[in-house]
């Protein structure tokens, strides 16, 4: 093949390469575009590596129920939790000590309830960010549970909700998220860590490389703690080239659990 | 308008049924055809959960003493759309329910129709229509 | 033919080729577009209406009403759905479950004023069903009638259960017919309000999922075609009551199109096919609407008290019939 057949081969494979832009290799270039609105990009699928769902405080490993054996058993984790502590009132340390005695049947997740946040953004499964030039939307797979992260004034919630009321605006190249309105039922891991309907969180999503982002959530809740406290943790782009957000609908899973003493004799 | 054309739309009209929705889940599975009951009593709690709306009441019996009972709303979302929040049926108020009785037993029922005791509707205090968020 | 010059085909070829993404159709008109040049689909919006799925029987073979027509029909159709002027004492009175405040069927039929929201077949009918698939309609009628007696949370249908609202495509309902769409560049996300579950709908031409996985909403792939987004869903499953369209096999697909009309117009139409289920394929077409007001969380597995009574009461029956 002579040079020139060459270069127009080269020529051919790059036109490709341009105007592939329009299909799903370029789609997914123009997802990692750095900036989006002029705002930092944080589309994509995102995950937590950490045991934090197990427990957020630090935790050595520690058996699961124990018909399976050693599968569903807790891995060590160094925890979450600035400083380690989760500062609660004297009523509410003895109710996660009684939280965590029940915590296999108790925990909402065994009820695939919605887990609320920061939950739902350290479960073992990983979320996708959809942020457009108006709204951002987080779809998590455990439960459906979805959130609107309002970027306009939308005033307050009517209600509470189990994923909350999420308001947003930028700091910079920090998405500040401001969540008000969580129902009390949820709690922050398997542990039995829990809140009240006063817990408010806010988080904070920086960028910190392309494929990390850094999170931090703080949480002030009057009713439960005695001051607010803060857990970060980064977030890792799942990089796989088929990774894809799949259904986690677990109201099938927890049926039996629920309803079993319903079921006909 | 011609007589024709009325009675052409009156034709067209008739043997219409309303359009096919049902609530999320079967209220005859739930309460009883049977056991049709009316309730007066004062607000005790309003849970403004989904899939439906529980209002809590506290209903005085003959004998002086009071009794608990829950009535089956529908999703508060369509409310929430109309501008009312949790405050719009605050603890305390006086209500009238008609509605049918739980099938297990239980002091439930759902809320077919409710009212304050003067008779005007519940909820209704919005000037803003069902269909004013579609235009 | 010398290689320079087949290379220089090649390049005419394949840059033609290319010219007809639909990326690049799409930057060639002037809709509203994203800053990455999508045409924008987003905001909040209701596929609520009045008018029928299927053509009632009264209107024969007219397709379209006059305005006259389709007034008197509305207010027929808003006073029929007015679930406060029903009758007390019967099943069905009991089944319309509370008054009409708390619903929103909204009330208007369609703006062209058709008479059914199917336009292919013609007659504005869902085609035949295949034998298969009249048994599951009788199936599904039986269990429905048995819910009484249900001996588990498995007799009741997908909706009652709280896993999803019902399968796709989506229809009008009673109450929450909302939907918000947020687009990133390679994306187009659909949170419906009922049940709080974002359909993800990646744009481009990656191959479906594997036929062994299943998904209650299935697996979407979309691109666009000039100005309007073009979705294939597959992988449907069927393992619970309801959790298919319309008695239709999992093995359905689902092509829908979204086109914005006007600021507050997405004409959506969509395709199903089945031949496991229907004769031929059949086509809806239905607005959706911009609302102003906004999508709440319709928490529904979290708090279905419904299904724990109506199991209660199938159990108290047993025990009082003893």
């Amino acid at each position: 093949m002579g040079r020139a057949a060459i270069a127009a081969l080269f020529l051919a494979m790059t036109v490709i390469g341009i105007n592939g832009q329009g299909n799903a290799v370029g789609q997914n270039a123009a997802a990692r575009e750095p900036r989006i609105a002029g705002h930092p990009n944080f589309n994509g699928l995102w995950q937590a590596v950490t045991e934090a769902n197990w427990d957020i405080l630090a935790h050595g490993a520690r058996p699961g129920p124990p018909q399976f054996g050693a599968l569903f058993s807790e891995p060590a984790g160094v925890g979450i939790v600035e400083g380690n502590e989760i500062p609660y009132q004297p009523w509410a340390a003895e109710k996660q000590k009684e939280n965590f005695k029940n915590r296999w049947t108790a925990d909402p997740e065994a009820k695939c309830y919605m887990p609320g946040v920061p939950r739902a953004t350290y479960m073992p499964l990983p979320f996708q960010i959809i942020q457009g030039d108006k709204q951002i939307l987080i779809a998590y797979p455990f439960a459906s549970a979805s959130r609107i992260i309002h970027m306009s004034d939308v005033g307050e919630s009517p209600a509470d909700a189990w994923m909350g009321w999420s308001r947003a605006k930028w700091e910079g190249d920090t998405l500040v998220v401001n969540v008000t309105n969580q129902i009390e039922d949820t709690w922050f891991d398997r542990a039995g860590n829990f809140h009240s309907e006063q817990l408010n969180v806010v988080e904070r999503y920086t960028p910190a490389s392309e494929n990390v982002i850094q999170y931090e959530a703080t949480m002030t809740d009057p009713k439960v703690f005695t001051r607010p406290w803060k857990i970060s943790l980064p977030l890792y782009r799942r990089l796989e080239k088929n990774a894809q957000f799949l259904d986690f609908k677990c109201v099938p899973f927890s049926e039996e659990l629920i309803y079993g003493h319903l079921r006909k004799k | 308008m011609k007589l024709t054309h009325i009675a052409a739309i009156a034709a067209l009209v008739l043997g219409m049924t309303a359009p096919a929705a049902r609530a999320h889940h079967s209220f005859s599975a739930e309460f009883d055809v049977n056991k049709p009951i009316k309730l007066q009593g004062t607000v005790k709690r309003v849970q403004w959960i989904n899939p439906h709306t529980w209002i809590w009441i506290d209903v005085k019996k003959p004998d002086g003493t009071t009794e608990e009972w829950g009535v089956e709303a529908g999703t508060p979302n369509t409310l929430f759309r109309l501008g009312l929040t949790r405050e719009a049926l605050p603890v305390g108020t006086e209500i009238v329910v008609s509605g049918y009785e739980a099938r297990d037993g239980a002091k439930r029922a759902n809320g077919r129709d409710m009212t304050f005791p003067d008779g005007r509707k519940l909820l209704m205090g919005s000037s803003v229509g069902n269909d004013a968020q579609s235009k | 033919m010398r290689p320079a010059a087949l290379a220089t085909l090649l390049v005419l070829a394949l840059a033609s080729l290319q010219a007809q993404t639909p990326a690049v159709k799409a930057a060639a008109t002037g809709a509203t577009k994203t800053p990455w040049g999508d045409p924008d689909l987003q905001g909040t919006w209701s596929n609520q209406t009045l008018t029928p799925l299927e053509r009632p029987a009264q209107f024969k073979d007219k397709s379209v009403l006059t305005e006259a027509e389709a007034a008197a029909y509305e207010k027929q159709l808003v006073a029929a759905g007015d679930v406060d002027n029903r009758t007390p004492g019967t099943v069905q009175d009991v089944n319309l479950a509370y008054n009409q405040v708390w619903w929103d069927r909204g009330n208007k039929i369609v703006a062209d004023r058709r008479t059914s929201l199917i336009v292919e077949p013609p007659d504005g009918r869902i085609p035949p069903l295949t034998p298969a698939a009249q048994k599951r309609r009788e199936e599904d009628r039986k269990a429905s009638d048995n819910e009484k007696s249900a001996a588990s949370w498995l007799d009741f249908d997908v909706y009652s259960r709280c896993i999803i609202r019902s399968a796709l495509p989506r229809l009008s309902t009673g109450y929450n017919n909302n939907y918000e769409i947020v687009q990133s560049p390679g994306y187009v996300a659909i949170m419906q309000e009922q049940m709080h579950e974002t359909r993800l709908i990646p744009l481009g031409n990656q191959p479906h999922l594997t036929s062994t996985v299943r998904q209650w909403l299935g697996d979407s792939r979309g691109h666009w075609d000039v100005n309007t987004l073009v979705v294939e869903t597959t992988n449907f499953t069927d393992e619970a009551r309801g959790s298919t369209f319309q008695y239709a096999t999992k093995n359905m697909t689902l092509v829908e199109r979204f086109t914005r009309t006007s600021d507050r117009t997405i004409d959506y139409q969509f395709t199903v096919s089945d031949p496991d289920t229907w004769t031929r394929p059949w086509t809806v077409k239905m607005p959706w609407n911009r609302i102003d007001g906004l999508i709440y969380e319709y928490a529904c597995h979290e708090g279905n008290l419904g299904l724990e009574h109506m199991l209660s009461a199938a159990r108290a029956a047993e025990t009082k019939s003893k």
